[in-house]
């Protein structure tokens, strides 16, 4: 035990920066003073996020990236609903990269941490009640009318039973001072937010119309896949090309900081050509690692003594009241992201300015790379984000941008560069393996009297500012910035936790006497956030031990958990949303119904998975899942994120699983990683919890709960507690 | 020369007779509505039809097509003159990032061709072979089974779940 004591509100805090993956905050991002939208003729443009066009579109630029998690719909919601205009009708595009759109908490353009609806609700309905007032201050001048008569409706104002298109008032409104502090709708009034709406982005999607960065065509472009080191880190020793560059349509193969690049006319080119490539590397450390000497090492660190400590009250005081205790060690792989779309980029750099198309977690580290590598200032770069076929966590790191930058410099081409596959499964960035421990204990009352928990593994914040800090600080030498993440490293290494590798951990539950130590364990695997970062792992260990100090005391798992949740009254509310429902579900023959329960990014939800296992196979029929995320502005949306999320953790759950032979991952592509299909996706059930409270995180905590549901399923089944992902019998 | 049928119009091309369907639908014919995601026919997204049957592309030589159908998701319907299926999946909001969904109708539109009135079993079964990592398996099932059921005889349209925009506001 050594180094600094954070205390827990402290401590807290950490984790929820941390957990949203990015921690590098409140630099000012660079870029010139430009407005940040430049209307065309006729319109008008107030702020960064409102045109109005003289034919009376509304153009909405959406700060925040659009994977899938319906921010695209949701932020949009919150304009239609303030400017009152018609939702459906609302022209949106994705913000090119500037100061005015950096996410307020995180400091760059990003996007990610279940944080847009929570961090954007209150601002952005603001800018639009703003504008709304300033047409109306507009049109009152215009019509010689007081503005306190004027009404509006679906991008009309109203004065004395006649109708004016908003556009009508924009040379007025030009004149005239944004107003500030415009009253907000009242919720009954609500003619958008928390209605059933559908999503506006679902036509372009089911129609092969939506753009995303793989579709970009340019002239001239050519395309470009890497050969890199199996294991993270290596680097080029020699290589011969001679028979990759005598493949027909190759045209360049150069060599770049990550690897070797083959370039040429098509993808298929390059494709056959990178299997002739033969590259030897230089192995970095890793390489003298596999998963058996990793976890080993996990086995050995938290066995010892070393570590962090934090904690409540006296762990020793709270064994002696308990009657019954649990103490259970837990093993959580490595996992890919593996979003649908494999990483790319295309990159275009002519006449000293650089264009960016790709659809990421963070456009403003995206210009930066860009920048950095071709050498220009970041006001040269311009950045088209896109559709991203799904994000998870992958596409925050960016190496494939400074890989698409580093391949047009060195061939003077339109480069587009795609990640395979393989590429995907085999060189990314992953999810922290961890062995976690809980020596939990409970009196007769059934109150848990102590919570003692560890984890051993390694740090991923220093991975999440690695990748950031060459495209934040774009002049800084790599070698700068590179000692930078190493005192991080350092500074994690006995001296305070990452929040990342603990949040959770010790959350939720009325804990009076509760320990918390950490061991860092570093083997050099790049480590990413993965959909609900350390919840996708703690929330297994925390709702597993719940659940068998419930059995030990004889006391139903919902009774159990609701006296231990007297200071949580939004956890313990879906908990009891989840018990109501299950009071009318007819559970079928053989099959067996789990619980758990666990809050993350500010919001709460309560799982019951119904299991069956047959001949030893675990096959989940239903999930009910009741979230409290605050005030929702688009329910279906929710349900989609929750019914993502679980059929996301449920693959981890049943099957996710990278394994390092020699520092290589041994997996490669769907067939040996596999994904939950059809045919194994459960019914899923969704309850929204009523409430008035800030909207909160919606598309990562419908995870966590989702393998303990699963495993205490699996353990009223068979008896067995298992306690290694993913869950196997036998 | 390589000729073929896009979308119902006869095409021909000289590309190596060993590229992927996919990859020539995609760059040489430039309809980019099909995805690349694994490269290995495992996850779907690269579905089309040939000859009016679900196939992956990103595997198929474009040889192998010589003198046959393709049709492609830009060939299923159009947002001004959508499949129902198409429809179903925008009503009721089936999508979420996207990039796995023409792979995903094209393989429904084909089950549906061949079977109009699948059991729930069967879609799953008919589906297993598209994987979506977004997890929108029960929103496409429930798309299918809506589509199958409106298509039978006699069949009443059914309200959508989500209401639009308009009839909120009314």
């Amino acid at each position: 035990m050594s180094g600094i004591k954070l205390t827990r509100r402290g401590f807290l805090k950490t984790t929820g920066i941390v957990g949203g993956g990015l921690l590098i905050g409140y630099v000012a991002m660079p870029g010139n003073n430009a407005p940040a939208v430049t209307p065309t003729e006729g319109a008008i443009s107030p702020n960064a996020y409102i045109q109005l066009t003289a034919d009376n579109q509304i153009i909405f630029y959406s700060p925040r990236d659009e994977m899938g998690q319906g921010v695209y719909m949701g932020l949009t919601t919150l304009v239609a609903e303030e400017l009152d205009v018609s939702l459906q009708e609302i022209q949106v595009e994705f913000a090119s990269v500037h100061h005015d759109y950096k996410h307020p908490e995180y400091g760059v353009q990003g996007t990610g941490g279940s944080s847009s609806l929570r961090v954007h609700y209150l601002p952005l309905r603001q800018v639009a009640a703003d504008t709304r007032v300033l047409l109306l201050n507009a049109a009152a001048e215009d019509l010689g009318v007081p503005a306190s008569s004027l009404t509006t409706e679906n991008g009309y104002i109203f004065s004395n039973g006649k109708a004016y298109p908003y556009s009508d008032f924009i040379a007025t409104a030009q004149t005239l001072e944004l107003p500030a502090g415009s009253p907000l709708k009242a919720k009954a009034d609500f003619k958008y937010i928390g209605r059933e709406i559908a999503r506006n982005d679902a036509m372009a999607k089911s129609t092969g119309t939506a753009v995303y960065g793989v579709d970009i065509d340019l002239p001239d472009m050519h395309y470009a896949l890497v050969s890199r080191s199996p294991v993270a880190g290596g680097k080029v020793k020699s290589f011969d090309d001679s028979a990759a560059r005598a493949t027909t349509g190759v045209t360049d193969i150069v060599q770049i900081d990550s690897g070797i690049a083959v370039v040429a006319q098509s993808f298929w080119q390059a494709k056959k050509a990178i299997a002739l490539l033969q590259v030897t590397w230089n192995q970095p450390q890793l390489a003298n690692y596999s998963s058996n000497q990793i976890k080993a090492d996990y086995q050995a660190a938290i066995d010892g003594e070393k570590g962090d400590t934090q904690g409540l009250g006296s762990i020793e005081e709270g064994l002696e009241t308990a009657s019954r205790q649990v103490d259970r060690e837990f093993w959580t792989p490595y996992l890919a992201h593996a979003p649908m779309e494999p990483v790319n980029a295309v990159v275009r750099i002519a006449n000293g300015e650089a264009e960016l198309w790709a659809g990421t977690q963070s456009p403003s580290t995206a210009r930066g790379l860009v920048a950095r590598h071709a050498q220009l200032p970041v006001e040269k770069v311009t950045v088209h984000s896109l559709f991203s076929g799904g994000g998870f966590g992958r596409r925050t790191y960016l190496s494939h941008v400074t890989e698409a930058t580093q391949v047009a410099v060195a061939t003077d081409k339109t480069i587009k560069l795609i990640w395979t596959r393989e590429d995907d499964i085999k060189n990314g960035w992953y999810r922290q393996a961890s062995i976690m421990k809980i020596h939990g204990a409970v009196d007769s009352q059934g109150l848990v009297t102590a919570w003692d928990a560890a984890r051993a593994g390694g740090d991923l914040t220093p991975h999440a500012i690695a990748g950031l800090l060459p495209g934040v600080f774009t002049g800084t030498p790599e070698l700068v910035n590179n000692m930078a993440v190493s005192a991080l490293e350092s500074l994690y290494d006995g001296w305070i936790i990452d929040g990342s590798g603990v949040e959770g951990l010790v959350a939720d539950y009325d804990f009076p006497n509760n320990r918390l130590r950490h061991v860092s364990v570093n083997h050099g695997l790049p480590l990413a956030a993965w959909r609900s970062v350390g919840h996708s792992f703690t929330a297994f260990a925390k709702e597993t031990v719940m659940d068998e100090l419930a059995e030990q005391v004889g006391l139903d798992s919902i009774e159990f958990r609701r006296r231990n949740l007297q200071g949580n009254p939004r956890l313990l509310g879906t908990l009891e949303a989840i018990e109501q429902r299950l009071k009318s579900w007819e559970v079928g023959a053989g099959r067996h119904i789990g619980i758990a329960a666990h809050g993350s990014f500010q919001s709460y939800v309560a799982q019951a998975a119904e299991v069956s296992v047959e001949q030893g196979k675990i096959r989940v029929h239903r999930m009910l899942c009741a979230i409290d995320c605050g005030q929702v502005v688009n329910p279906d949306i929710v349900r989609a994120q929750v019914e993502g999320a679980i059929m996301y953790g449920l693959t981890a759950v049943l099957y996710g699983d990278v394994q390092i032979d020699k520092g290589a991952v041994k997996e490669s592509n769907f067939h040996d990683y596999k994904i939950l299909r059809m045919n194994e996706a459960p019914a899923v059930d969704v309850i929204i919890v009523d409430s008035d409270k800030p909207p909160t995180g919606v598309g990562e905590p419908g995870l966590p709960p989702v393998g303990p549901a699963v495993a205490n399923a699996v353990c009223r089944a068979t008896g067995k507690r298992l306690s290694a992902l993913p869950l196997k019998l036998a | 020369m390589i000729e073929f049928s896009l979308n119902g119009n006869p095409v021909h091309t000289d590309v190596e007779p060993d590229t992927p369907l996919l990859w020539v639908i995609r760059d040489n014919f430039k309809l980019k509505g099909s995805k690349f995601g694994c490269g290995m026919a495992q996850c779907g997204a690269c579905t089309m039809h040939i000859d009016g049957r679900a196939q992956r592309t990103c595997v198929m030589p474009v040889a192998a097509v010589a003198g046959k159908s393709i049709t492609t998701i830009e060939g299923l319907g159009t947002p001004d003159n959508l499949h129902p299926l198409q429809q179903a999946w925008t009503d009721q909001g089936v999508p979420q990032c996207g990039y796995c969904q023409s792979g995903q109708i094209m393989t429904a539109a084909s089950l549906l061709n061949e079977n109009p009135n699948p059991s729930e079993a069967q879609v799953e079964e008919a589906m297993a072979g598209n994987i979506c990592r977004c997890g929108c398996y029960p929103r496409i099932k429930a798309a299918i089974l809506t589509v199958a059921e409106q298509s039978q005889p006699g069949a009443v349209q059914l309200a959508n779940p989500v209401a639009t925009s308009e009839e909120v506001q009314a």
